[in-house]
Parts: C-alpha cells; structure tokens; sequence
C-alpha cells in the first residue's frame, strides 16, 4: 500500500554510494574516560550493504566504539567519515569537540541507533514515537510520515499496536517498534548495541528474524551482540574486540570456524559458539 | 474604611430592609445576610480566589526560572538560583510574607524618590522613620481607596510568588532530573537539538516527576491564603471575626458571638476549594503520565482513577 518499502528506499541509498566510498569509517579512533583507556586505536570500514558484527567479552569497548560512530561519545583521537565527510573538531578546554552542531545532527540522522533496553520514549504512543524523528528533525509531513511509519510497524510485524504506549508491549515488540523507528529515520547505516540481550530467549527470535530481514534487503548494519549464531547468520564481516583494539577480524567463515588467536579461541569457548 | 471608591459597591438587596428593627425570623436573616459588610465578606472569598489564581501562573515562571537558573552552566546564574531556593526554603514563610511586602515598598518608592525629587537633601531614613517626598508616595496619597487596596494584593501576590516559586523551583529541578538520562540521549541520537529535545521529550516526560511536589505546593498556598490578614488585607477572615464577633443593641442588627458560625464558613469554604483541586489534580496526573512506566501512568493507560500522591514529602 505505500510506494515508499525498505529495499526501496536501500536501492537509492546504494544508488547514492555507488562511488565505493565506506557509509562508515573509523580511522585509529582513540576513547578514554579519565585515565581508563577503553578503546586504543580502532580502524574500520563499513561499505554500503555491509553487516559488520562486534564481538567482544563485556567491558572490551563494543558499545564505546559503536557510540563514538554517532559522536554520542567524543573519541580523543582519530578520524570519523561518514560518506566519506569527515568530522570537524574543535579544541575546547582540554579536550576536543565536534566543531559543528549541524554536521553531528545529519550525522546522527544518517546513522539509525537502536539501544539494547530500546528507550522507546514513554510519553509518545508507537507510532508516535516512529514519526517524531522525520517530523521534527527531517520535516516530513506527518500525515506522510505517519503512514510510512505505519507500513514500517507492519514490516516488523507489529501493525496493530501503533496506538498502544511502550509500556503496553512486550520486550520483543517494543525492540521492534525501536527498529521501526530507526528505519522511519530512511538511514544510510543502522548501528544495533546488543539489541538482544534485555530479551527473554523466546522473544529474541522475533527481533533476530527482524534483522536478518533488514540484512536481505542489504541495509548497512554495525552491530554489537553477545548472539553468535546471530553474528554468523547476518554479518558478512565479523570484528573481535579485546580490551579496546580489534585483535582479530575476517569472515564469519573464518572467524567462527578457524579462529587464529588464542583470546578469540577461549572467548568463542566461553560463549559455548 | 470608607464604603465609597471601592472595586466593588454594595448594593441595597431588599426594600424590606430599611427598617431592620421592625422585621425578624427569614426576613431578618435575609436583611442580616446582605448587609453591606457582609457583601464585602463575600467579596473577599473571591480576593482569596484572585490570589490563588493570579499566585499560581507567577509561581510556575519563577519555578522554572529558578530551576533554569540552578541547571545553568554560567556559575554565577547557578549559584544565584541556588541562593533564591535555600533562602527561601530556609526561612519560616511568615517572616517571608512580612518582608517581601515591605521590602519591595520601601525600594519603589526610594527608587522614586531619587528620580522623582532629586531637589531634596534630607536622608530618606529619619531616625525610626522611612521618608520619601510626596511624589514619590506608593500609591500616591490622592488615588481613590481602591488603588491602595490593589497595591497592596499585588505585592501580597508577589510575596506569595516568591516564596511558592522557590519551592516550585526544586520541584521543577528534580522532576527534569529524574527524567531517565537514556530518553534524552535517544533523542539526540536521533539528530534532535537540545531546544528540540528539551520541548519534544524532556519537558513532556518531566511533567510526571513534578506534579506530585507541584499539587503538595497548590495545596499549601490554598492553606496559606488566610496569611493575608498579616498584610493587612481584608480578607476573610479579617471579616469572619469582624462579623462573628457579638453586636449590642448598638448595632443595627445585634447579636450574640457567631464567630464559631462564620469560621466554620471559611472551613468548608477551604474544603470545598482543596476538594476541587485534588479532583484537578488526579485528572492532570492521569493525563500527564499516560503511558509512562510509572504507577499512575500504569493505572491511567489501565483506565483506573488513578489518586494523586497528595500525602508526599511535606514542605
Ligand atoms: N561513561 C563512562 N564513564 C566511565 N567509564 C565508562 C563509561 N562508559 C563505559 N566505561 C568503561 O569503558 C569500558 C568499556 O565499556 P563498554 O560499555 O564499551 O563495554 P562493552 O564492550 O559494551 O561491554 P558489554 O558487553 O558489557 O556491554 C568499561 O570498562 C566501562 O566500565
Ligand atoms: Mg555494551
């Protein structure tokens, strides 16, 4: 019933970066809090129609490292482009910061953020809460968008709760909904922290068949999970992150089934993969 | 005080009444009811009203004002609302309303005083006496009655502000704290600015956290009201205990002490006006937290009748 589907909207997006040039890319990104150094040095390229899985143990930096991509954390060093534009910094005290406002707003327009415990905004109803973005950020009309918004609450299979609050719905549907939201956003890229994990077993499913979907449409995707059946399923790139440095990357091919060092080998044996 | 050059005239309500010592029984009482200063008495019940209507808009902007100012990242705006909200939360309320009046007087006309007669030489202070020259007189010593009365409600009113709007102001700080860091993160991940986030999510989701603090503090100023007689305003119950108090046959209609009668007036007065007002305020309180995870936004989404926190922390 609407024109506007996702692998409709992912065509243009590959349309526009035909060029070859990373949706995403990290160069020798650098993060401490304080004297605690969390990530040291982290270099990576998601090229459009790219799923990249972050891997990890707890505290290794994922959601750092995912949270400096859309500046809601300030890396103290290094490089971030997004289409290939590179944030501009300023000094400010000690440390620096992104030089302008406008350019960190289209950034994060651009890079859809769905959160482990979904931080659906409790006040709006569902699809309230998919439209609000594109109206008050993008301008879309709101009758435009809330049809569009209503097509993407159907794509994940929850049409029928857009008028329910968050606090109506079950943990799989409000991760759902949060998708939606972040595809109403029509990004370029998509980054996911761990957007299984605050989920009982039997409705993780649902959201992994969710992604999975979005991954066969060719959506551009980072995403930091714990799930490494899901990382094997939907990512064509599988990142390992210790202690804030990438210690081993590849295929999921190669990093699931022929681990090279000996920390990805124990971590894998840990997770039971 | 003179009947004449007030806002509001009394009126004869029955011919029957001319003669009040020739009638009794309903007639009596109806003559009795509608005297001239009982006319006033019930005009003072809707002064009480005016206050408390014309308080509560003036202490929501000092509210945020002062909340603001406490969030500020300018240290000096910061540390100024922080002395506006402990001072003012420090100092026993009636001392508040004693000054804040005076206070304020005595710098307009001084203020006044300096533009307005700068040709006079004598200090303003003479021994125990304030002294300004005429000109500069709050209100001028020849506007009407009226003038003074409506002078003297509005700094009443602005003392009530002031006191009120730095405990609506901690209200205010902690409720747009309490709003969970992660809604308003999710709003700028979403490329929102901090004006949008603020009027989009913050504002709206802190609406929940302040109502209970904010409908406690309503309730206070509707109790706090009869402060108004410390100010010299006749209020009701400056005029309960006028009226109530026992008349002799010198008066045109006499009568035994009925103050019990008149106050017990003013008690149902004040219950009837807190009753109304919890209503409102369970009514808002639903509506405000629709949806939201909290128990009244549970029992609202649920369609209960969901009571106000009315009973929290005491002021
Ligand atoms: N705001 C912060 N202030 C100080 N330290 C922080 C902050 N955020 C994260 N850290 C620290 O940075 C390190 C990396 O945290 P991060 O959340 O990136 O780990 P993670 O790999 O996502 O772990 P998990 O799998 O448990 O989510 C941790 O040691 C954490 O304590
Ligand atoms: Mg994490």
């Amino acid at each position: 019933m609407d024109s506007l589907t996702i692998s409709d909207t992912q065509n243009n997006n590959n349309n526009a970066n035909m060029s070859g040039v990373p949706v995403i890319e990290l160069r020798d990104i650098h993060k401490s809090y304080g004297t605690l150094k969390v990530i040291k040095g982290v270099d990576l390229a998601a090229r459009s129609g790219d799923v990249i899985a972050l891997i990890g143990s707890s505290g290794s930096g994922k959601s750092t490292l995912l949270r400096c991509t859309n500046l809601l954390e300030i890396p103290q060093q290094g490089d971030i482009l997004i289409d290939g534009e590179a944030v501009r910094w300023k000094a400010h005290h000690d440390e620096r910061q992104p030089a302008d406002a406008v350019q960190v707003r289209r950034i994060r327009t651009n890079l859809s953020m769905v959160f482990q415990q979904f931080n659906l905004w409790g006040h709006l109803t569902i699809l309230q809460n998919v439209i609000e973005a594109p109206v008050t950020v993008l301008g879309r009309d709101p009758a435009e968008a809330a049809r569009f918004g209503q097509s993407l609450l159907e794509k994940v299979g929850i049409g029928d709760k857009s008028d329910n609050y968050p606090s109506q719905l079950s943990g799989g549907q409000q991760q759902r909904a949060a998708i939606a939201r972040a595809l109403a956003m029509e990004p370029e890229a998509m980054l996911f922290d761990e957007p299984t994990s605050a989920l009982d077993p039997e409705l993780q499913g649902e959201v992994v068949q969710v992604i999975k979907d979005l991954a066969i449409d060719g959506r551009t995707m980072i995403i930091v999970t714990h799930d490494m059946k899901m990382a094997a399923d939907v990512a064509n790139h599988v990142i390992f992150l210790h202690q804030g440095v990438i210690e081993e990357e590849g295929s999921p091919d190669q990093l699931f089934k022929k681990p090279k060092s000996t920390r990805l080998r124990q971590f894998l044996s840990s997770t039971g993969a | 005080m003179g009947g004449t050059n007030r806002p509001f005239h009394p009126v004869l309500m029955f011919e029957f009444c001319a003669d009040p010592k020739a009638i009794d029984g309903l007639k009596w009482m109806a003559c009795y009811l509608t005297t001239p200063k009982h006319q006033q008495f019930y005009f003072s019940f809707l002064i009480v009203l005016a206050l408390i209507a014309g308080t509560a808009p003036l202490v929501m902007l000092l509210g945020f004002c002062g909340a603001f100012m406490r969030r500020s990242a300018i240290l000096p705006i910061k540390w100024l609302g922080h002395i506006y909200t402990s001072m003012v939360r420090g100092v026993p309320d009636i001392v508040f309303f004693l000054f804040v009046p005076i206070a304020m007087d005595q710098a307009f006309e001084y203020t006044r005083h300096r533009i307005l007669c700068p040709e006079v030489t004598e200090p303003v202070y003479r021994g125990n006496d304030f002294v300004v020259c005429t000109a500069a007189k709050l209100p001028l010593s020849s506007s009407p009655q009226w003038v003074h009365e409506t002078y003297g409600f509005i700094l009443a009113m602005i003392a009530f502000a002031v006191v009120f709007g730095a405990f609506a102001a901690n209200t205010i700080d902690g409720a747009l704290r309490a709003v969970p860091k992660a809604q308003l993160e999710t709003a700028r991940a979403y490329g929102m600015s901090e004006r949008q986030t603020f009027w989009r999510i913050h504002l709206p989701q802190m609406w929940t956290f302040a109502l209970p603090g904010l409908s406690n503090l309503w309730m206070v100023l509707v109790k706090s009201t009869p402060l108004l007689f410390l100010l010299g305003i006749e209020d009701i119950v400056y005029w309960a205990r006028e009226l109530g108090g026992t008349k002799t046959s010198f008066f045109e209609y006499p009568h035994p002490d009925w103050r019990a009668w008149y106050f017990l007036s003013l008690l149902i007065f004040y219950l009837l006006l807190t009753w109304v007002s919890e209503k409102a305020f369970a009514a808002l309180t639903r509506r405000v937290s629709r949806g939201m995870a909290t128990q009244g936004g549970k029992d609202a989404t649920a369609g209960n009748a969901a009571e106000p926190e009315i009973a929290g922390a005491r002021l």
